[in-house]
């Protein structure tokens, strides 16, 4: 008999750029498989092609041995038995739980008029067939926890007649109990020959409910074994793979004795007592997997985030920021992870992004268009800028230019202490070599540099010491020799 | 080669020239179309003034406006705020108050609403639709409660008053310019100072296009949208006493009625974008002046006026649609 699904040979590029190379995957029925890999090794690409969420360049997907057609659209997978969970779940928060399970397949009464006798009905017994008897089919969506939630987005895909379903990070928002039932659920689902692609960073978990594991790396299938072979040490290993040169961080560590920023018991509901320090000159890396509070920590420093309880101290003294203005009036500055939402403009011309914080830090009413104009040239210089004039529309740049309008607006106004999160992500290789130039340059001149990466190597190659986060908490400092993608790797899934 | 680059960059910068001013051609487009229909008779100075004259009110409400779109907002308690306000001026004009007292207490009536508007909308977080919904509301009603529905006057011999909204300014004989415009014109030069030449007209677009980006940029966002709201409501004061002015009477009931919605058309046919971040103080300007075009037209053409609003929907659409279509 044929295997229940099959993705052969399949190849995908986003604007050039390719993100899965020849990846070949399949799903036993009742198996239940793990996908593992970094961040950006292309795991949700292939999990989205195989929702048909995104269309495949090259390759083949069968299921019961049957080819799909390429130009599949979400909806008919959803019909013919591939359903997808999304680390953000999909439902419509102001509508039933019943309507959100028959969302487009409304049962119709005679009168042409929806049913809902029927579908609340029917709604009750999906539920019920999960164990969700207290979950009732009227409730409103946006009165459920998330791990209700979950259960309805199950119900929905068992709605179709199931047979292979895709949990992305299915526990990152779940207790420990709740994790316990949905692991139970999995259990179930698979027994009834269910194929379940589970997709997760916490190894611990994948050793607990998969049967056997497949691991990505840059957009490549690695290997593929029964998980009872391999220990989350060596999926860690598989997962990074590659012997990493560390010789490009400078030796300079900065002055150890000059502390200048220096985080004490900081808690919210995310971050669990996080305590760090900071010296004059470092170029420190903070890593762990998304969510596990890296950016959130650096909110709580540039006064975003209110910290419930803790401390923040600058050059010895206790700050307290409690909006980015204090933050960026103290020397401190944030170039954010997403740069189209939170660091550029992008309606508005180079000039203007170039010298906004520029304008916020310094006092006078009137703009001095000689001096912006001025401000502009030289950074454009010296970022080697690519744009066709100072009034372009920062629309128009490209991810590497526009980050670099980012880092300009902070390097016009001086700041002592940058903080970058994901400095180069989705920008390609030569923009990247710039950037840790001047990371590099700047920490020479005295500027201190915390950098957020979700990018092993980078963090390798540019930080002479690195904190990994998990869940909140600071997990482990690694400096000089230590630091090894396997070890940054181990820390971030708490594998040791 | 080097020809045909030169006749291409020709071509651009003309096309940017159009979409740029997209909106003076259209203004040039329609006056020459008006003149022609009506035989001449349209251009003549004396029909211009009189458009000029009747703009300027719902002109210079337009220009605060312009501010609140631009940053994001939006206000629609302009009209029954500036009766409120009227109402406060007949009062004490009519008791006698020196004038300038009661010109000032009726902008900061006016200013004091705008305070309201940009308080309620940042701090308390209401959308600014629902806010100044609100608040046009309780304004309205208020100006019907001290009015007691009926139509107020002032002291109606006082010709310094009356001379602000009905007066000229004659350079010769024949070519009166209104004093209303030219009190446009002078809000209009100063607010584009503000709005194109300071940081706080810089950050009026940054807040309009990105808020996020804003605050992390440093930006007081909250102060900002706040100060937009006071701009337009001491915009309103000042169109405000004009429109007083010229009869010294406020009917309680109609004075200001749906002249946000005339002031928000007059900045969206101006180019300004409802989703904020884009738009000039000129644009503003012109789009006043092109709805009276249009109604003035009617007139002459002998058209119910019933009708206006039909035509003026349809200019609207016109408009926005050719500028929606330059930026694609």
């Amino acid at each position: 008999m044929a295997k229940l699904l099959e993705m052969k040979n399949i190849s995908k590029s986003f604007y050039g750029v390719p993100v899965l190379t020849n990846v070949n995957f399949s799903v036993d029925r009742g198996e239940v498989i793990a996908l593992c890999g970094e961040n950006g090794a292309g795991k949700s690409t292939l999990m989205k092609i195989l929702a048909a969420i995104y269309r495949y360049d090259q390759g083949e997907i069968l299921l019961d041995g049957e080819p799909l057609p390429h130009h599949i659209q979400p909806l008919e997978m959803q019909k013919r038995g591939v359903s997808m969970i999304h680390q953000e779940l999909n439902l419509m928060e102001h509508l039933t739980v019943a309507q959100n399970i028959f969302l487009t397949r409304e049962p119709l009464g005679k009168s042409g008029l929806i049913n809902y006798r029927k579908m609340n009905a029917e709604a009750k017994k999906l539920l019920e067939s999960l164990g969700q008897d207290n979950i009732s089919p009227t409730a409103l969506v946006s009165t459920l926890k998330t791990a209700q939630k979950q259960m309805v987005e199950i119900a929905k895909a068992i709605s179709f007649n199931l047979k292979v379903l895709i949990m992305d990070e299915p526990t990152a928002m779940l207790t420990q109990r709740e994790t316990d039932i949905l692991f139970d659920l999995i259990r179930k689902l698979a027994k009834q020959g269910i194929g379940i692609i589970y997709i997760s960073h916490r190894l611990k978990e994948i050793k607990e409910v998969c049967d056997s594991v497949t691991i990505l790396r840059d957009g490549m299938f690695i290997v593929s074994k029964p998980v009872s072979e391999v220990t989350e040490q060596q999926i860690a290993n598989y997962m990074v793979g590659r012997e990493v040169s560390t010789s490009q961080a400078s030796d300079f560590c900065g002055d150890c004795n000059d502390i200048v920023l220096e985080v004490r018991n900081v808690s919210d509901s995310l971050l669990k007592n996080v305590s760090f320090k900071v010296c004059r000159g470092e170029i420190v890396g903070l890593s762990g997997l998304v969510g596990s509070g890296r950016s959130e920590l650096m909110e709580v420093i540039f006064g975003i985030r209110k910290p419930k309880t803790g401390e923040i101290y600058l050059n010895g003294k206790k700050i307290v920021n409690k909006k980015p203005v204090h933050a960026i009036k103290r020397g401190i500055g944030f170039v954010t992870e997403d740069r189209q939402k939170t660091g550029v403009v992008i309606k508005r011309s180079i000039r203007e992004n170039i010298n906004l914080i520029d304008q916020v830090k310094n006092k006078g009413f009137f703009n001095s268009a000689r001096k912006h104009k001025a401000n502009t040239d030289e950074m454009i210089k010296r970022l080697n800028i690519r744009c066709a004039s100072q009034t372009q529309l920062v629309s128009n740049l490209s991810g590497g230019n526009k980050q670099k309008i980012v880092l300009a607006k902070w390097l016009l106004v001086d700041q002592d202490i940058l903080i970058l999160d994901e400095p180069t992500r989705g920008i390609d290789v030569g923009a990247r070599e710039e950037i840790y130039a001047i990371i590099n340059e700047l920490s020479k001149s005295g500027k201190t540099i915390i950098v957020v990466s979700s990018d092993l190597t980078e963090v390798l190659n540019i930080c002479q010491r690195v904190i990994v986060m998990h869940e909140g908490m600071i997990k482990g400092e690694l400096t000089h020799d230590d630091r090894t993608e396997e070890k940054i790797m181990s820390f971030a899934t708490n594998a040791c | 080669m080097s020809n045909e680059n030169v006749s291409k960059k020709y071509v651009d910068s003309i096309k940017q020239i159009w979409s740029k001013y997209s909106i003076v051609f259209v203004f040039i487009f329609l006056y020459l179309l008006c003149t022609l229909l009506t035989g001449g008779k349209f251009g003549e100075w004396k029909n211009i003034s009189a458009i000029l004259r009747n703009a300027s009110t719902i002109g210079i409400i337009a220009l605060g406006m312009t501010f609140v779109i631009i940053s994001g907002g939006i206000d629609l308690s302009s009209g029954p705020v500036m009766a409120t306000a009227g109402i406060v001026l007949v009062f004490l004009q009519g008791s006698g108050v020196p004038l300038p007292i009661a010109i000032l207490a009726c902008i900061a009536v006016t200013t004091a609403f705008g305070f309201i508007n940009g308080i309620i909308t940042t701090k308390i977080k209401v959308p600014p639709f629902i806010v100044t919904l609100a608040v046009g509301i309780i304004a309205r009603s208020v100006t019907m409660y001290l009015g007691n529905g009926a139509t107020v006057t002032g002291n109606n011999q006082d010709t310094g008053f009356k001379a602000i909204g009905n007066g000229s300014l004659f350079i010769t004989p024949d070519f009166p310019i209104p004093t209303p415009f030219i009190i446009m014109l002078v809000v209009a030069v100063l607010l584009t100072i503000l709005l194109t030449k300071t940081k706080f007209g810089t950050f009026v677009f940054a807040v309009g296009c990105n808020e996020l980006a804003s605050k992390y940029s440093g930006i007081k966002v909250d102060r900002i949208k706040i100060w937009t709201y006071i701009i337009a409501g001491i915009c309103v004061g000042i169109a405000g006493t004009i429109e007083i002015s010229r009869m010294v009477a406020v009917a309680s009931t109609t004075t200001g009625d749906g002249y946000e919605f005339d002031a928000i058309t007059a900045v969206l046919v101006g180019g300004t974008s409802l989703a904020g971040g884009r738009g000039t103080i000129y644009g503003s300007v012109i789009g006043a002046i092109i709805l009276f075009f249009v109604n003035n037209m009617m007139i002459h053409l002998g058209i119910s006026t019933y009708l206006t609003g039909a035509v003026k929907g349809a200019v609207i659409m016109i408009a926005v649609l050719l500028q929606a279509r330059d930026r694609n």
